[in-house]
């Protein structure tokens, strides 16, 4: 529905606009404060205005090693982005076949299966944590890639959503596949996939940010440098003891955590839309 | 190029309920079978363990005298049309006819010249790159016609393929049918529950009830001679109307106390149903005298449906409590509510025993049909 109204529209813009400029003025302080070296910004107000240091403090940061982190952020952003690459690759694959099991295999056990997975809901990271940490540290997963994706790869919000979405599936196409001699395997790629591309892409998001931004699990499993992840940094940074905070250390660091989950949005939504043009939905 | 013959075949689903009691069936090669039947008595079910999607409980299903009870629905070298079409909503056209050939393997430039030729015969050549939502209705089953087409089946298999058309549409897409199953000389059977489409289409007609075979047989035997009762009032529109009737000697008596001559041999005091089609109700010109062995039904016209060419009254008789519906000469002018003398003839007649089944013909004089 859209009301023709002048007035209405040039309100509801001044509102789009205030609403636009809250959101990201702390965007702009952290980009602001980045810019200055360390003495500018020690004892002083937030600055509203770039400062001269520029990007080396980027620069610096991308390359030397962080002397609180022992890595550089270069490092920790590549961490983070296989985490979130993994757990949100691998929560769609994993629930991709859930779902796919569930909805289209008939097998002795498959409610209660699909039950079993929907408690985990109930069961999340925080709640699990010292069993699977146990669990973690039995296979010597502590300080790996493995270990700071395996524990976070299982989603049944996912399965459910997958779940949800299949059902809506019509039987006879299901049946006319069978019929044109498109095996499980061939039914699972050249129908299933496509006609949930655009779940995918939106399930793709959700849960890369869901794993760009895991705190607890990644501070618990990893003690090497090598292996911490640009968010659990962002704390480190800020204890420092009885030194000053390298503000513009900080706030640089965040910019850059920012990035890749931005790109993220920005590249899956154009791919959105696209699925949202072209599936018959 | 392909047979299928059926026997004592049984489906009982999951849950226990038995879809199928036996059925026994043959199609001939390039015969064009159709199944009719009421909601609900097992016609889509038959149609899904032919093609595969439902499994056989008891019986034998082959197709050119090869067991395939076992087979995927791939290997049966079928093809089915669903009712709401089931195109692959993602895919061309062209893709939605190649992707069964692509998954046996058959080389792409032959794919490509078989989808052609197929878009060619369905008319669909300008249509191959849209997606299947980009089309109307109409060509949305043109295309489903095509997918089944171009595999070159041994078997087509439609389930109520033009339900979801509009009247004229559906007139079309029949007579494209029919052109088309002749024309490739394919072996189909076919489900429907429109009266119109199983007559005009059936090389043969299967009248199903409860999980059984009624009767099957050409659509005009059918209609000439139902075997029961049900089948009697499946077949042809109106409904056939029945009257019950018992036998007094050499004659029956009707509903509201005439008696029409007819031998039955049956001892007095039968009860019989009497069957009379609607179109077979004549209404007796002034001044002509009464046929010999012809009765009279004085009836009281209660609802009149002008069809055009025909008009349908809907009268009542004295003694029974359906409505006896008459179809008459479209230019007889009747009025709701005034007496109309209908004749009853000894020709045409159909006598159905206490169970449903036809009299058969030693017993029963009018069964010779005219
Ligand atoms: N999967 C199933 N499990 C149990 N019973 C079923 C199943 N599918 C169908 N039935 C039952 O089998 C009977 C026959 O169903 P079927 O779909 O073959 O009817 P139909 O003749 O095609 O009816 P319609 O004209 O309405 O399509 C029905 O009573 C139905 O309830
Ligand atoms: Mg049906």
């Amino acid at each position: 529905m859209r009301y023709q109204r002048p007035g209405l529209d040039i309100a509801s813009h001044l509102l789009l606009a205030v609403g636009c400029g809250l959101f990201f003025l702390p965007v702009w302080l952290a980009f602001a404060a980045s810019t200055h070296s360390m003495s500018e910004l020690s004892g002083h107000v937030a600055p509203l205005w770039v400062g001269d240091t520029g990007l080396a403090n980027y620069a610096r940061l991308i390359e030397d090693p962080v002397n609180s982190l022992g890595t550089n952020v270069l490092k920790l952003l590549a961490n983070s982005l296989v985490m979130a690459l993994g757990i949100a690759v691998g929560k769609i694959a994993i629930s991709l076949l859930a779902a796919y099991a569930i909805v289209f295999f008939r097998f002795p056990l498959r409610r209660l299966c699909f039950w079993l997975i929907f408690i985990t809901l109930m069961l999340p990271v925080e709640v699990r944590i010292v069993p699977t940490y146990q669990v973690a540290a039995d296979l010597h997963l502590l300080d790996s890639y493995p270990g700071l994706i395996l524990p976070l790869i299982a989603s049944a919000t996912a399965t459910f959503l997958l779940r949800q979405f299949y059902l809506t599936i019509p039987p006879e196409l299901v049946e006319a596949a069978r019929i044109d001699g498109a095996g499980p395997w061939r039914f699972l790629r050249d129908i299933l996939l496509p006609l949930s591309k655009t779940n995918i892409a939106a399930l793709f998001v959700i849960m890369f940010l869901y794993g760009w931004n895991q705190y607890l699990w990644p501070l618990l499993v990893t003690t090497d440098a090598d292996y911490m992840t640009v968010v659990v940094s962002l704390k480190r940074l800020l204890t420092t003891g009885d030194s000053p905070v390298p503000w513009q250390d900080v706030t640089a660091t965040a910019m850059l955590a920012m990035g890749p989950p931005v790109l993220v949005i920005l590249l899956m939504q154009r791919y959105f839309v696209k699925g949202l043009v072209d599936s018959e939905k | 190029m392909a047979t299928l013959q059926l026997s004592a075949l049984e489906k009982r689903y999951p849950n226990g309920f038995t879809a199928l009691h036996g059925i026994d069936l043959a199609v001939e090669d390039g015969e064009l079978v159709v199944i009719v039947g009421p909601s609900g008595c097992g016609k889509s079910t038959l149609l899904r363990t032919l093609a595969g999607l439902e499994s056989i409980t008891a019986g034998e299903l082959a197709i050119n005298a090869r067991r395939v009870n076992d087979l995927e629905p791939a290997e049966r070298d079928i093809a089915m049309v669903f009712q709401n079409y089931a195109l692959y909503p993602h895919m061309s056209v062209y893709d939605n006819m190649a992707y069964g050939l692509k998954n046996r393997g058959v080389a792409k430039a032959d794919i490509r010249r078989r989808v052609n030729a197929t878009a060619e015969l369905l008319d669909l050549g300008a249509l191959l790159d849209r997606r299947p939502r980009q089309l109307s209705g109409g060509q949305r089953q043109r295309v489903a016609m095509g997918r089944a087409i171009v595999r070159e089946p041994q078997v087509f298999l439609f389930d109520e393929p033009l339900s979801n058309l509009d009247a004229k549409l559906r007139v079309q897409m029949r007579l494209e049918i029919r052109r088309l199953q002749k024309r490739l000389g394919v072996t189909a059977v076919y489900v429907t529950h429109d009266q119109t489409e199983a007559m005009t289409l059936a090389d043969r007609l299967v009248v199903m009830n409860a999980g059984r075979v009624e009767q099957c047989g050409t659509p005009m035997a059918l209609y000439d001679r139902p075997a029961t009762r049900f089948v009697a009032g499946f077949i042809g529109s109106p409904a056939m109307n029945f009257l019950p009737v018992t036998v007094r000697g050499e004659r029956l008596e009707l509903p509201d106390g005439g008696e029409l001559d007819l031998a039955t041999g049956l001892d007095d005091g039968a009860e019989l149903t009497l069957g009379v089609r609607p179109e077979h109700l004549t209404t007796l010109p002034d001044g002509a005298a009464m046929p010999a062995s012809a009765v009279a039904l004085d009836t009281r016209v209660e609802l009149i449906e002008p069809l055009g060419a025909d008009t349908l009254a809907y009268t009542r008789l004295a003694g029974l409590d359906e409505p006896v519906v008459a179809r008459l000469d479209g230019e007889h002018a009747v009025a709701e509510g005034q007496t109309l003398r209908l004749v009853l003839t000894g020709e045409r007649l159909h006598l159905f025993d206490a169970e449903g089944q036809r009299l058969a013909e030693r017993r029963c004089a009018v069964d010779v049909v005219s």
